[in-house]
């Protein structure tokens, strides 16, 4: 029956493209599926989906059954990969034995008992490396372990702001370029990074701390599982290599390439720690259960307390670990915050931020950023990391070696109440940005006027970018902080209690976006993107994008919405 | 030849056409073989509108003067479009009999004409699924909310039923 001259001619038909399959006219839909997979860029089985008629063809019927003939159209929809692997997982266990057609993805698919939630670890555990925040990780176990801290962080606004858009998430994963080459080399992954329903869904879960833990747990119980299985270990070494490695690999090698990367100088300390503790440089192939460093940590110290212990992935953190040893001395300079805060997700939220005071507020207020304010109160060392590492002052040693000097102060500073206080009061950062801004016009329009009270004073030249946020450098206000007495003497605000430390504070949260630039500048693709779209305002466009923190999508809704 | 004969003929040839040469944007067939007066379609949501990547499935229901009364056709896929009624029924002049303009907005041109057929309806379907007609919303929710907020609620209502289309399939 199945002979050669038998075989019928089927186009398979998407929006785009057409292929002609040979097939037997007795064959069964997932017959056809396995024939058509191959002709489009073997995407699997799972997530294709046939239509003829009308009517949407079941796997185990045959074509003619549905009066498939040679010669005839059958429409082709490829569908997302997350739902299709679903399917597929959902599929093997009602039907052990697979039919063969069904080839890699459930292989990169751990089994989940909660199939109808996406699985948030290889998310979580890639994603924040990209973002550049550090050790995502150990924040999580953290926060795991602590679900109040967990609920008050997503219970802040600022957050909940961020969580509520999933494009501004995605933004952020996709402005690290070895994510987007991770996305590029697989499919499945972009696949999670485009739906933004699904983006939404995990966010929306990662709000709930209750879903959240029971999923991890679900996922240690699955994986645990899985590993008993003859095969298992093998199955689970793949996902790792397929998924998880790529993406460690992803974020490392970003770090190997800016070294002021906070996981290289983590991931350094790590091994460094190792070497040292145990005596047993880490191996491939050797589990490393060494805790991970502490970001907040400063690079040469080891004071800090011990974290919890979070094994790593045997075969891919050990590497990772490996690679990033290397490169241990030539980062120790870089700070791990300041690259936190140059990243480009970063900069938009510090831009929110500026522009809404009550943002600020409200993450002053977090416990979680009190706690680390406080923690960076503690510890000069950092204080000076960051300092080092923030382009505001790295072509400037002068600059760098006052500050490092005003540190102590600084510190004090920072732990008195009553600048806490104003931390928390929106109309006090308000009038410190006015304070800022005020000083830096000063500072253009009469440049010498400060150079009495400090000592040395820089030679950089005051920025005169007409931008219109406080974004350029200020050089002459430090070090009038040093003496306390003359700032207040110079200072026309004498009201304010740290007039000095809150201006220098607005600098650090507009410098270190390392935004020196103007917004015309900065934004320039998205304006000629928003006159391309009909906007012809330039200024209110401009608006609009510092607004929304250069979100085109979102400034188009303020121009229509204003 | 009795009228029943002439949409028997009528409706197997589209059939044969549509099934042989293949078709951009839809797909249709009958929901039973024996029975040519029902048809059901599914409708791919149309590229570059916030319908992209939904599967819209609706039925087509020919009247036995077919081809002198138009047909009626139902989404049977939740649909969020000014021109769709919430319980699914399309809203489109030319499937509009003849003469019975009640609202007065429709030409005779406009409304049903015994040339139409299963592919002329769905084309003019998928381009009221891309364009709505907003002067006379089926669904006036969704036709304000297409109005107020487009890039807004608007959009949302339509992604979730996109996103429902898809979990059906």
């Amino acid at each position: 029956m199945a002979d050669e001259d038998n075989l019928i001619k089927v186009v398979a038909k998407t929006t785009n493209t057409k292929e002609t399959i040979e097939i037997e006219p007795n064959a069964t839909i997932g017959q056809f599926k396995a024939k058509v997979s191959p002709k489009f860029n073997d995407t699997p089985v799972a997530q294709l989906c046939l239509i003829f008629a009308g009517k949407i063809l079941k796997d185990e019927e045959t074509l003619e059954h549905y009066g498939i003939k040679d010669g005839l159209t059958v429409h082709l929809v490829i569908k997302s990969a997350n739902r299709a692997q679903q399917q597929a997982a959902e599929h093997a266990t009602r039907q052990p034995p697979s039919s063969g057609t069904s080839t890699t993805p459930p292989a990169s698919n751990p089994p989940r008992p909660s199939s109808n939630t996406p699985t948030p670890p290889p998310m979580f555990g890639g994603l924040p490396p990209g973002m550049g925040m550090g050790d995502m990780q150990q924040m999580q176990q953290q926060l795991m372990n602590n679900p109040e801290m967990m609920q008050q962080m997503f219970e802040n606004p600022l957050i909940q702001n961020m969580m509520s858009n999933p494009e501004l998430i995605q933004q952020m994963i996709m402005s690290n370029p070895q994510m987007q080459q991770l996305v590029e080399r697989s499919p499945e992954i972009s696949h999670i990074l485009n739906n933004p329903d699904l983006m939404r869904q995990t966010l929306e879960m990662a709000r709930n701390p209750a879903v959240m833990q029971e999923m991890m747990r679900n996922q240690d119980r699955a994986l645990s599982n899985l590993e008993s299985l003859p095969g298992g270990f093998n199955a689970l070494r793949r996902m790792y290599t397929d998924i998880q490695e790529p993406m460690m690999n992803a974020a490392t090698e970003q770090f190997q390439n800016a070294q002021s990367n906070p996981f290289s100088a983590l991931l350094g300390g790590t091994a460094a720690n190792g070497a040292a503790n145990s005596n047993t440089p880490p191996q491939p192939g050797i589990e490393n259960t060494s805790p991970l460093p502490n970001p907040w940590q400063p690079s040469s110290g080891g004071t800090a307390p011990t974290r919890p212990v979070i094994p790593t992935p045997p075969t891919t953190s050990s590497t990772g670990s490996t690679t990033a040893g290397s490169t241990t001395t030539s980062s120790a300079g870089s700070s791990p915050l300041a690259s936190m805060f140059q990243t480009p997700g970063m900069q938009s939220v510090m831009d929110q931020m500026t522009q809404n005071p009550e943002l600020m507020q409200n993450m002053m207020s977090s416990p979680y950023v009190q706690n680390m304010m406080s923690q960076m109160a503690q510890n000069p060392e950092l204080m000076g990391s960051i300092l080092r590492g923030s382009p505001l002052f790295a072509g400037n040693p002068e600059l760098q070696q006052q500050m490092t000097a005003q540190m102590p102060m600084l510190m004090q500073q920072m732990q008195d109440p009553r600048f806490q206080q104003m931390m928390n009061n929106p109309r006090a950062m308000q009038a410190m940005m006015q304070v800022q801004q005020g000083m830096q016009n000063l500072q253009s329009e009469v440049p010498g006027f400060f150079a009495g009270s400090g000592p040395t004073p820089p030679t950089t030249t005051p920025s005169t970018t007409p931008s219109t946020t406080p974004s350029s450098n200020n050089p002459a206000t430090p070090p009038t902080t040093t003496t306390p007495s003359s700032a207040g003497g110079t200072n026309t605000t004498p009201a304010t209690a740290d007039p000095m430390m809150s201006a220098l504070m607005s600098q650090f949260l507009t410098s270190s976006m390392g935004q020196t630039t103007a917004p015309e500048t900065r934004f320039r693709a998205q304006l000629e993107q928003l006159t391309a779209m009909g906007f012809s305002d330039r200024e209110r466009n401009l608006q609009a994008l510092i607004a929304t923190g250069g979100d085109v999508n979102a400034a188009v809704e303020r121009l229509l919405s204003g | 030849m009795s009228s029943t004969q002439q949409a028997d003929l009528l409706l197997k040839k589209q059939l044969r056409e549509l099934n042989r040469k293949g078709t951009e944007g839809f797909s249709a067939g009958l929901i039973d073989d024996e029975d040519l007066f029902k048809w059901e379609v599914t409708i791919f949501g149309p590229p570059d509108t916030f319908y992209e990547g939904g599967f819209f499935r609706a039925e087509l229901h020919f009247p036995k003067e077919y081809p002198q009364k138009p047909p009626k056709m139902k989404f049977t896929s939740d649909i969020w479009h000014p021109n769709v009624h919430k319980n699914g029924d399309v809203c489109i002049s030319i499937l509009h009999e003849p003469g019975e303009d009640k609202f007065g907005y429709e030409t005779a041109s406009e409304r049903w004409l015994p040339i139409h057929t299963v592919e002329s309806i769905l084309i003019s379907v998928i381009s009221m699924i891309t364009d709505p007609n907003d002067e006379s919303p089926a669904n006036v929710d969704a036709a304000k909310e297409w109005r107020d907020d487009y890039n807004g609620v608007f959009k949302k209502h339509v992604q979730r039923c996109v996103r429902l289309s898809q979990e059906n399939l």
